[in-house]
């Protein structure tokens, strides 16, 4: 027989473990200094088993293949003035909240990765996190890329970057990933790349990738594809975090489960902004938010979590509630949105008859008894003159920084309210589960920074309300916020359409 | 015609026929390489092509992607050689699996006994001697049923010219109703194998648990029988799941062995005993005897599990919550036409179990 040749495995073994090297003259413990901070016990990282076998000059071929395909598509796109293209000029402001919320998050996971990658005493580890660092660095260029061209012709989207780090609700999301980066290296590893990555990416990408798809955007569409592919890796990594941490050591158990309740409980609470980009923002509809929860989170996350009853894990703390929320949060979240609507960076609008009528079908039990009634006075009062926005500005929850505006999930006409006193201060919570991830770590969120104190603190600027939004916020004020009706946007639209 | 195909990287040389597609040759020739829907959609057995060319056949476009088919990336289930070839799969080399070719066999009956109400043992001669690792199946050509019905080998490799199988009648089962009511002894039957990567990793020193339930106690009693011919001295525990006394088949076997062996454990259990069976041992299922005889911990051995699938299931739930892992079990399942359809919806969590 020839001499053997090495396998995929055994390259790939010596391209990772083998690089790897002992610590002779150094303390190891000093090397990789938090490793042993949360309390998680790893005995062995031996037993890490790659989740891919992906090596460096392979991953770039595959990456560079992709990057040409999806520029040329890009190019295309805007040779073609592919805007033009979208179903109706109100899906541009799922992507503005998406360019300014959920984009900058990419560049967190990389920044994320590429940290925890350093500190895992594990060399497989370590490359799988920097491989995925790459990705996010990957995804939020590309995706920046695929949303430029819409900055040429809409309001909204040229301070995205700036407006992730002062407006209301983009603290929302990243306050979310701040919490996840400035915990140890392994609940990162739990928070973004197991619950968020594995368990909820599809409701995030299923809304952003089929509505651009529903709604003519190819350039967002071919966006999603190629970082989908990517995707598969992502998962793979995050459901090897989990058996790995689980087999390690029994001791590892409640601490992985305590991180598993916090972060679908906070992941669920980022979600809300999907959900209300399904049910209101895309003209025309993928799905309910109803019906993608149900398919991507009961039924995909419970069979992974039948599975992971094996190990002793039980359903994340509060799906009961959970599952009554896919009822509510859509509604409650862009009716919130609706009457902020002069302090947001994209435009707000009723629904129209026809998605009025869509809604009440989706949601039987809940929609003409809640929220129709709302939106009927919203229209009464349009149709008057008199659309209104709230004066006040909201009280935010010290977690996950939403408005509270949330109601009860068994009486929807009561707000949910919880609070906690801590040295002497009270602090304020949307929810239980926000209230019992304050208690568990006090001292990291009475830190956090609540765009809505800071105003009053007088660090925002101001004091009027329209300073504070177009010289702290750089909202363009008059052009980006207020509704979709009367917009520039709207008119720019209707003069390239000749309907105006 | 036919082309010569080297399989890297272990260099493993198969012959192909004139159509035949990699696949099946490397596994009629006892070369193993990852495979799983065999048509083409799942892309688990691509493999690199390093020389030699070959038809892609109905390889999906989604499964091999085009960038793939410029770098010479095939799928072996649908990939004909049209020269001879040297290929590389993604081949995870179990060092404990030997791999015999399959062959094809004509099996005559020499004798069918009651082993239970429910369960036959049936044995043949074979026209050649065998080449298996205990705990591997073959497949068996039941006439007037279309397709092959697959059977755990029960005897031990070293009895190469004989065959016995453990027949459960399965309710509306074509193959196993034959095979209960219909068979006779003299009849010759079509058999190929052996199949199956269910095996004893001996090289890996740690005790060997065996959980059988109904007549997946064949595989076992095989992996079992050859393990004490050749003087293992691992500590190897059986724990036999069945309803009753009648069902607990073969139990004076392991009864002996018990007493003649030091180093193996063998404890049956009986889920549901009649009054009338004055049963003295475990009440229970078998995972609960299990649990009970390790104290709830199993780090420190292998595994390996035959039976209905509601055994295996709830016996990997014991195994794991007792810190016994995927890489440590092993199992096969005995799928029934009765098991019916029940499409779950499976995670990625695990890839085997």
């Amino acid at each position: 027989m020839a001499a053997k040749k090495l396998n995929i495995k055994d390259k790939y073994r010596l391209l990772t473990r083998d690089l790897d090297w002992d610590f002779s003259y150094e303390d190891r413990k000093d090397a990789f200094p938090y490793e042993e901070f949360e309390g998680l016990k790893i005995t062995d990282w031996d037993k890490w088993e790659d989740p891919f076998r992906l090596t460096m000059d392979t991953y770039w071929k595959y990456q560079a293949e992709k990057e040409k395909k999806l520029y040329a598509i890009f190019d295309a796109f805007s040779q073609n003035d592919g805007h033009l293209n979208v179903s109706d000029p109100r899906y541009v402001n799922a992507i503005k909240l998406f360019l300014t919320g959920v984009s900058p998050l990419e560049y967190q996971a990389y920044q994320g990765f590429a940290h925890v990658g350093r500190q895992c005493g594990g060399v497989g580890a370590r490359v799988a996190c920097q491989m995925q660092a790459l990705d996010e660095l990957r995804h939020v260029q590309t995706q920046i890329h695929a949303m430029s061209h819409y900055n040429k012709f809409f309001d909204g989207l040229q301070e995205f970057s700036h407006q992730h780090d002062r407006v209301w609700y983009l603290s929302v999301p990243k306050s979310f990933f701040l919490d996840a980066r400035s915990a140890g290296p392994f609940e990162f590893m739990v928070a973004i790349g197991f619950s968020f990555e594995y368990v909820l990416t599809n409701l995030l990408f299923v809304p952003f990738m089929s509505g651009a798809a529903h709604n003519g955007d190819m350039a967002t569409v071919t966006f999603g594809f190629s970082a989908q592919s990517d995707e598969a890796r992502h998962m793979t990594l995050g459901l090897e975090v989990i058996k790995f941490f689980l087999e390690q050591h029994e001791d590892n158990l409640p601490i992985v489960q305590k991180w598993i309740d916090k972060w679908f409980w906070r992941g669920t609470r980022l979600l809300s902004i999907v959900a209300m980009m399904m049910d209101y923002m895309l003209p025309n509809k993928v799905m309910s938010w109803k019906e993608a929860w149900e398919v991507y989170f009961e039924d995909a996350g419970g069979s992974l979590f039948k599975d992971l009853a094996r190990y002793g894990i039980r359903m994340p703390k509060y799906s009961e509630v959970i599952e009554k929320e896919k009822e509510h949060v859509s509604h409650q979240a862009w009716w919130t949105f609706y009457t902020h609507g002069h302090a947001t960076g994209f435009h707000t609008f009723i629904p129209s008859d026809e998605e009025l009528d869509w809604l009440s079908e989706k949601y039987p039990d809940t929609f003409d008894k809640y929220y129709r009634p709302l939106w009927e006075m919203a229209k009464e009062k349009e149709a008057k003159g008199e659309r209104f926005y709230t004066t006040g500005l909201p009280q935010l929850c010290q977690t996950c920084q939403i408005p509270m505006l949330f109601t009860e999930m068994d009486n929807p006409n009561q707000n949910s309210m919880r609070d906690t006193v801590y040295k002497g201060e009270r602090y304020h919570f949307c929810s239980d589960g926000c209230c019992d991830i304050f208690e568990e770590e006090p001292e990291k969120y009475v830190q956090s920074w609540l765009p809505v104190h800071q105003i009053f603190q007088g660090n925002c600027g101001g004091p009027e309300m329209t300073d504070i939004l177009s010289e702290y916020y750089k909202i363009n004020v008059g052009a980006d916020n207020m509704d979709m009706k009367g917009s520039p946007d709207e008119e720019r639209w209707n003069k390239w359409k000749g309907t105006a | 015609m036919s082309y010569e195909v080297t399989v890297e990287p272990t260099g493993d040389i198969i012959e192909v026929e004139e159509g035949q597609t990699i696949l099946d040759a490397a596994l009629r020739q006892g070369v193993w390489i990852p495979f799983a829907c065999g048509h083409g959609t799942c892309a688990t057995c691509k493999v690199q092509v390093l020389e030699g060319e070959g038809d892609l056949g109905n390889a999906s476009p989604f499964a091999l992607m085009d960038v793939e088919r410029e770098e010479g990336k095939v799928l072996a289930c649908c990939c004909t050689p049209e020269s001879d070839m040297v290929i590389e799969a993604d081949i995870d080399v179990d060092d404990d699996f030997i791999g015999y070719p399959i062959q094809d066999f004509i099996g005559t009956v020499t004798e069918i006994k009651d082993l239970s109400p429910t369960i036959k043992g049936i044995l043949f001669t074979l026209d050649k001697g065998i080449e298996f690792q205990a705990g591997q199946y073959i497949n068996l050509n039941i006439p007037g049923v279309e397709g092959s019905r697959a059977f755990s080998i029960a005897n031990k490799p070293s009895d190469s010219q004989i065959l016995e199988l453990h027949v459960r009648q399965v309710p509306n089962g074509a193959g196993t109703t034959y095979l209960h009511e219909q068979l006779q002894v003299g009849d010759t039957l079509d058999i190929s194998g052996p199949y199956g990567q269910f095996f004893v990793r001996k090289s890996d020193e740690q005790g060997a648990i065996f959980i059988a339930g109904g007549s997946g106690l064949s595989s076992p009693q095989s992996m079992i029988l050859d393990m004490l011919e050749e003087q293992d001295g691992r500590p190897i525990t059986l724990f036999q799941g069945a309803r009753n006394v009648s069902e607990l088949y073969n139990k004076d076997i392991f009864e002996k062995l018990a007493q003649e062996f030091d180093n193996f454990t063998y404890i049956p259990a009986l889920n549901a005993p009649e009054e009338s069976d004055d049963w003295q041992g475990f009440t229970g299922f078998v995972h609960e005897a299990a649990i009970e005889h390790f104290d709830g911990r199993f780090e420190g051995n292998k595994a390996y599990l035959c039976g209905p699938p509601l055994m295996i299931d709830a016996a990997i739930t014991a195994l794991m919550q007792g810190r016994l892992f995927e890489r440590d079990i092993h199992m096969e399942r005995f799928v029934t036409a009765a098991d019916g359809e029940k499409e779950q919806n499976k995670s990625a969590l695990f890839k085997r179990i």
